[in-house]
């Protein structure tokens, strides 16, 4: 009798409690002119994916470091707060839910796994959400509306990896109908992502396409190659994957004396430095889709992060990597649409921010990126990049700048 | 202070009882008045900690009656967890049913799925059965990636799972905020409450004492004349059925629900935290998941105060402070281990022991 008294008071008491406690309201966002503007972030810095998340964070960091340090947003400093999540998706709603009570208006994710679970959350918070995953679904306002691609989505980059190899196997005198394209990828939403849309680009222009998952932990991809390189055909393998195990197919590749038979492409989560330091002679003429440019390519926006890091860090630019400007430069996006929104004497709310990044046209990144452009309908902030090649060990620029937005309008206009 | 040299019992009702001492009835009265009082003075972030551990408590608890008192090992608890949040959430979009009932649905179709995968139990015993498990993990992990209505979309890909809105007393759960934590707080502390009373009195019935035997000694208790293959089963069943609860939990409090969540690494976490708390305890469980879920959180909170006295600076912070963690997490495990392997369920013990027998120790 007495347990269910108990229960029974406990139950009323706390329904009675969430009834009439003080309902939360979120903490005011009109601040006082001086008073630090809080960006929220989450890192990877010890999960499965902190060898480049380290590297990504470390550039997300310096660049609120570089802003405070030259005066802030219109006079008024960054506050990030940030932590690492180990790439936990339970981690990241945690630390969200918490810093969104803080007071952010602007959020830095990491992966595609805390991308999609706060996706819906956000919205409803109208907090503009930056990425280092760029499944094309994020780029649509009607799906993500608060979601931001600084980066060329997923789709568009094997898009135009695929026109460039076609392009140079018909200049070697082959027709598209003899272009076979396997595209190994994450076993995963993540490695998916692309496939669709690089099925449709083929069914288009004749070339055939089709996916090879490739199975998380594995220590060799021999099986895969024999089923579908050796006999499927392949006469190009694009991967989508992170550097480690796109290292090991072309090492698995190489050993089976293959490697010369296949042309080999990367997407921008396998065409790094960390890649030519895992496949050595292997990674010799890869092909990388990339929409950051490699550190060994000059282009202007590297300039301002390498003066940061000779002041402020003991690594090179090329140390850091180009996931340290990708970091660096996803935050400058994010800092510009904030700024706007204090330059127009607008109040600074998730809504304003976005509002306003979607004013943004041709955004210089310093050639870091192809200019960004962002709409109401269109979250994607370029479709465009130029493919890289590995010579003697380091990238080089293999094409101009391909851009699908500028094909698209073409065909439109004729 | 005189006490009786042990405890009597003068009626049937009174040797029935859960909590026979006076002692025991403070202790129970004290844990209810923190319960009743945590979702007023908690802040938002640690509500929404707490409300983690609650999950976990279940969850723990489901699966310490498979591996702590039926002694069955299962690798699997990331699966059963998956197949209770993503049947909740299809249940929900697919028959529109009221998120209770689907929540509970849920817990029967994880029931299901785990007596499924406890079949291999008949002929594997030890670290054989432990990977016939992960058999369930993959298996799942592969389903949700790969099935392409998992996202509760008419579209052939396999994305994210968008949860409805979940609405309770008015109040929505799965929101950003202090009174979602708050309604949610009633609904997770509420299901802890009943399934603590409901596996308490598990171990109190024949069908309880029949999972200790089988844990004990198999032969021992076939010949006794316990159908060993069927409490097996049974005990899949009935673990599985609270990590399906605990699953569908987690999905109602979510707004999207990713294959990430359930991975192999919260099958080990889940372990840890039995191992930790004690095996083959209702309390040790929670204990455990106390510890696991928040251990992390006072190291970080320990770091935050040293970096604010200006002790170590926030870069430093942010790059050794997972490390430390780490480094705290695998001591605690390997300190249980060597000193404790009972876990922090027997520390509690000897320490109510150690007062109630002062100054004579024995």
């Amino acid at each position: 009798m007495m347990k269910k008294r108990f229960l029974v008071i406990v139950i009323t008491v706390a329904i009675l409690l969430v009834s009439v406690g003080p309902s939360y309201s979120p903490v005011s966002l009109t601040a006082q002119s001086d008073e630090p503007i809080k960006i929220g972030a989450i890192f990877d810095l010890t999960g499965p994916t902190s060898d480049v998340g380290q590297l990504y964070a470390a550039g997300i960091v310096a660049y609120v470091d570089y802003v405070n340090a030259n005066g802030g947003i219109e006079g008024r400093p960054i506050e990030l707060l940030s932590q690492d999540y180990a790439y936990s998706v339970e981690n990241a709603e945690n630390l969200y839910i918490e810093y969104v009570n803080e007071g952010v208006v602007a959020f830095q994710g990491w992966g595609t796994g805390d991308t999609e679970a706060l996706r819906g959350r956000i919205a409803e918070d109208e907090i503009p959400f930056m990425s280092a995953s760029y499944s094309a679904p994020l780029g649509d306002p009607e799906e993500a509306p608060y979601n931001f691609l600084v980066g060329t989505t997923y789709s568009d980059q094997l898009v135009i990896l695929l026109q460039f190899m076609l392009e140079e196997w018909e200049a070697e005198g082959f027709t598209a109908e003899e272009m076979k394209v396997a595209v190994f990828h994450n076993d995963s939403p993540f490695g998916t992502s692309p496939l669709a849309d690089g099925q449709a680009w083929g069914e288009e222009v004749g070339v055939e396409v089709y996916g090879v998952p490739m199975p998380r932990g594995a220590s060799s991809f021999d099986a895969e190659i024999t089923t579908h390189i050796v006999e499927g055909g392949a006469t190009h393998v694009v991967v989508q994957n992170t550097s480690g195990p796109a290292a090991l197919l072309l090492r698995n590749l190489e050993d089976l004396g293959l490697r010369d038979f296949v042309v080999f492409g990367c997407l921008n989560w396998c065409a790094d430095e960390i890649l030519i330091e895992g496949a050595g002679e292997a990674a010799e003429g890869v092909l990388g889709a990339l929409p950051f440019a490699p550190t060994s390519v000059e282009v202007p926006g590297q300039e301002v992060v390498r003066e940061w890091l000779a002041e402020n860090d003991d690594r090179t630019l090329e140390e850091a990597s180009l996931h340290f400007t990708q970091g660096w430069w996803t935050m400058a996006v994010m800092v510009e649409g904030i700024r706007l929104t204090l330059a127009n004497g607008q109040e600074l709310t998730g809504a304003n921010i976005r509002a306003n990044l979607e004013t943004l046209e041709n955004f210089d990144t310093g050639g870091i990126t192809a200019p960004l452009t962002y709409t109401s309908e269109d979250h994607r902030g370029n479709r465009a990049l130029r493919v890289y090649r590995v010579e003697d060990g380091v990238w080089v620029q293999a094409s101009d700048l391909i851009d699908l937005r500028a094909e698209d309008m073409e065909e439109m206009s004729e | 202070m005189v006490t009786q040299s042990g405890v009597y019992h003068e009626s049937y009702r009174a040797d029935m009882q859960l909590r026979p001492t006076s002692w025991q009835r403070y202790r129970l009265a004290f844990v209810l008045v923190v319960v009743l009082l945590l979702p007023i003075v908690a802040g938002v972030r640690e509500l929404r900690i707490v409300n983690t551990v609650l999950i976990a408590s279940i969850g723990a608890i489901g699966l310490n009656i498979l591996v702590g008192y039926t002694g069955q090992i299962s690798l699997g608890q990331g699966a059963f967890l998956a197949v209770g949040a993503y049947s909740t959430g299809l249940l929900m979009i697919y028959y529109d049913l009221p998120w209770p009932i689907a929540c509970l649905l849920a817990g029967f179709i994880t029931a299901a799925f785990g007596a499924v995968f406890g079949i291999p139990s008949l002929r594997l015993k030890g670290l054989y059965l432990a990977v016939a498990t992960l058999a369930a993990q993959e298996i799942v992990s592969w389903g949700v990636r790969v099935l392409d209505f998992i996202d509760g979309k008419d579209d052939d890909q396999a994305r994210e799972l968008a949860m409805p809105v979940i609405n309770f007393v008015g109040t929505r759960i799965n929101a950003t905020g202090m009174s979602s934590e708050r309604s949610f707080y009633v609904v997770a502390m509420g299901i802890l409450i009943v399934t603590v009373i409901l596996v308490t009195n598990l171990f109190r019935t024949h069908i309880g004492r029949a999972f200790i035997a089988i844990r004990d000694q198999d032969i021992a208790a076939e010949v006794m004349g316990v159908n060993v293959f069927f409490y097996k089963l049974l005990a899949f069943a009935t673990s599985s059925f609270f990590v399906g609860i605990a699953g569908a939990l987690t999905a109602i409090h979510s707004t999207n629900l990713t294959f990430e969540r359930f991975t192999i690494e919260v099958s080990i976490e889940y372990l840890a935290m039995i191992i930790i708390g004690g095996l083959g305890s209702v309390s040790g469980s929670i204990y455990g998941a106390i510890f696991i879920k928040i251990l992390p959180e006072i190291l970080q909170d320990i770091g935050e105060s040293f970096s604010g006295a200006g002790l170590i600076s926030a870069n430093d912070l942010n790059q050794f402070m997972p490390s430390i963690e780490q480094v705290a997490f695998g001591l605690a495990i390997i300190l249980t281990l060597v000193f404790e392997p009972e876990g922090i369920k027997k520390l509690w013990a000897d320490t109510k022991a150690y007062f109630r027998l002062w100054p004579f120790s024995y």
